[in-house]
């Protein structure tokens, strides 16, 4: 096992991985760098001429109202990330134990997530037609008589989005938490229920905090996953009404491939960027401190 | 203090199986149990009620869309939403077709490329090993928005810009593949891939003829996930087809519903036909797909 032998090893090890990083190198490392390059440059697809203009774009988009916008509506958005979870742990702990016919309804409250987002967005955009359609149709039976116009007004919209987000994200919350729950000692349950402890009162100081380490992942990556799609937003409103549902990864794409400032959208998206640094640099913060049993 | 936990529960859990032996006589029907069950399946019908009512507007007439209380089932199936959907030059058999082809090479080249470099990474000590995976780990947290730009004008130079090879290329490689993988190869005891090193055996084959076959269920998962991804991906797809016949099942629908607003049947016929056939897989493999993502999540 001389020098010789580590060499090969090397070689080896090289070989393995040579394959994949080609293509890691090719379609992510590269055009990072490449983005990271552009942010600083007036490049548009039209005019295929490339000028160095420092950071006017990062001082455009800290002047561009529309970029606030879209800041405000991400957050409005994100915050279906916490509805979701919490609604999907009290699903959770109903559908682990305490109900017959768990398999059936673990599978019908998971079904929207593995549909496509785009596709089940479109059926949503029906369901929410404004004058017509049926929830406000419902809405209007139990005597409500001016429903919102969920995805057709500018400040209902962005809550519509979420109501669909939620709904499809649950499904999955749900999943993890029940995978969660399985490591909860059955005995802590009874002992606690000799105790005389109730169940709500069970379920808010023992089950919760020995599920937290999965609350937290289920944050910090719910956020990071939903801070980064657009796609069910483009597909049913395109931003719109207005810029109303404009979010951050929507306002990146409009710029990049409808309005092909690809210098200014490649500014933004090294502000999202940052976003997601900070939720992962959180996400190792967390892990060291805040989960613990 | 785990240890207090531990010994309470111990004496307390022999006290409750024995309630719980003594219980079971009795359990007929608990009616707790039975009101929950209600309640949860009364949301479960919330959470499906959009399909059921994206199927049952599918076929109804153009009038019946709209009515009020809804109608869930339509007075007469109307099929001729459905076959118009399918069928012609832009029909979903295309589509259907494309996502196809674009997810089943994608997974097949990501879960070999991506368990071949995990291998590396988890069972080969070389030099630059800790760097190189830093380097992965950091790739992860670069949002899709940021390669969106510098992928399209690449593809532009190359000329696989709106060809199905634009999605593939880019789809074999999958850094979360690496990682799940890496730690699958890393749980695995030393002592299995010893014995073969001494018998003469080299990387390769220990890779190919005894780590592939011991890591069957972790390669079913990733696939799962990563087909699954790749059949639902319509944000790449939306940025870099352009031709209609190229379309994958997402954009696709996308393109039928934006050309067709007022067409509210059509619409959901498309819908239909976009989700349906996935549902079905999903119903026979639940079992299968539960488990890969719950089991992605924790090792994620």
């Amino acid at each position: 096992m001389g020098k010789s032998w580590l060499k090969r090893q090397s070689l080896l090890g090289y070989a393995f991985i040579g394959p994949n990083m080609l293509g890691v190198l090719l379609f992510f490392i590269l055009p990072a760098i490449y983005s990271f390059y552009l942010m600083f440059t007036d490049y548009t697809f039209m005019n295929p001429e490339i000028h160095f203009v420092g950071f006017a774009n990062i001082q455009r988009m800290l002047g561009d109202e529309l970029f606030y916008t879209a800041l405000r509506n991400t957050v409005v958005f994100l915050l279906s990330v916490p509805v979701s979870i919490l609604l999907a742990f009290l699903v959770a702990v109903a559908l682990n134990k305490s109900v017959y016919w768990k398999k059936t309804l673990r599978a019908l409250y998971f079904m929207p997530y593995i549909t496509s987002g785009v596709a089940v967005a479109f059926v949503w955009m029906l369901l929410f037609q404004p004058t017509s359609g049926p929830i406000n149709g419902f809405l209007r039976s139990i005597g409500i008589a001016h429903p919102p116009g969920w995805l057709s007004t500018t400040d209902s919209s962005m809550f519509a989005i979420d109501i669909i987000w939620i709904w499809f994200m649950l499904g999955y919350n749900m999943i993890i938490y029940l995978a969660a729950l399985q490591e909860v000692p059955e005995e802590l349950l009874e002992a606690a229920k000799i105790d005389g402890a109730r169940p709500w009162q069970t379920l808010r100081r023992i089950v919760w905090p020995l599920v937290s380490p999965t609350t937290f992942l289920l944050l910090i990556t719910g956020l990071i996953m939903s801070i980064k799609t657009f796609g069910i937003i483009q597909a049913v409103t395109q931003g719109g009404p207005g810029s109303s549902t404009t979010v951050l990864s929507l306002f990146i794409y409009q710029n990049a491939f409808r309005y092909y400032e690809m210098g200014y959208a490649s500014a933004i998206s090294w502000a999202l960027f940052v976003i997601i640094l900070a939720f992962t640099a959180l996400q190792w913060i967390g892990q060291k401190r805040w989960v613990h049993y | 203090m785990d240890h207090v936990k531990e010994e309470r529960a111990g004496s307390a859990g022999q006290a409750a199986a024995a309630s719980r032996r003594r219980l079971r006589k009795f359990e007929a029907i608990a009616p707790g149990r039975a009101l929950l069950t209600l309640v949860m399946a009364g949301f479960a019908l919330l959470m499906v009620v959009p399909f059921i009512w994206m199927v049952g507007t599918s076929f109804k007439s153009p009038a019946e869309v709209f009515v009020y209380p809804v109608k869930w089932i339509p007075s007469s199936l109307n099929w001729e939403h459905h076959l118009r959907v399918w069928t012609g030059p832009d029909g979903f058999a295309t589509y259907y077709a494309n996502s196809l082809k674009i997810s089943l090479i994608s997974t097949a080249g990501a879960v070999f490329l991506s368990s071949l470099a995990a291998y590396g990474f988890a069972r080969i000590r070389f030099k630059g090993r800790e760097p190189l995976f830093l380097l992965y780990l950091s790739m992860m947290m670069v949002p899709p928005q940021v390669l969106f730009v510098p992928k399209f004008i690449m593809f532009d130079a190359i000329g696989i810009y709106n060809t199905h090879l634009a999605l593939i290329l880019p789809g074999m490689f999958t850094i979360f593949g690496v990682f799940m993988m890496r730690q699958f190869f890393l749980g695995v005891p030393g002592e299995i891939t010893e014995a073969a090193f001494i018998d003469g055996a080299g990387h390769f084959r220990i890779f190919f003829r005894l780590m592939l076959p011991l890591a069957k269920p972790a390669l079913a998962t990733l696939a799962i996930i990563d087909f699954s991804w790749h059949w639902n991906d319509y944000e790449n797809a939306l940025v870099f087809l352009l031709d209609r016949n190229l379309f994958t099942v997402p954009l696709g629908l996308q393109n039928f519903i934006l050309e067709n607003t007022v067409d509210y049947n059509g619409m959901m016929a498309a819908a239909t036909a976009g989700i349906v056939p996935m549902l079905l897989v999903f119903l026979i493999g639940q079992r299968y797909i539960i488990q890969g993502v719950a089991g992605s999540a924790v090792k994620g």
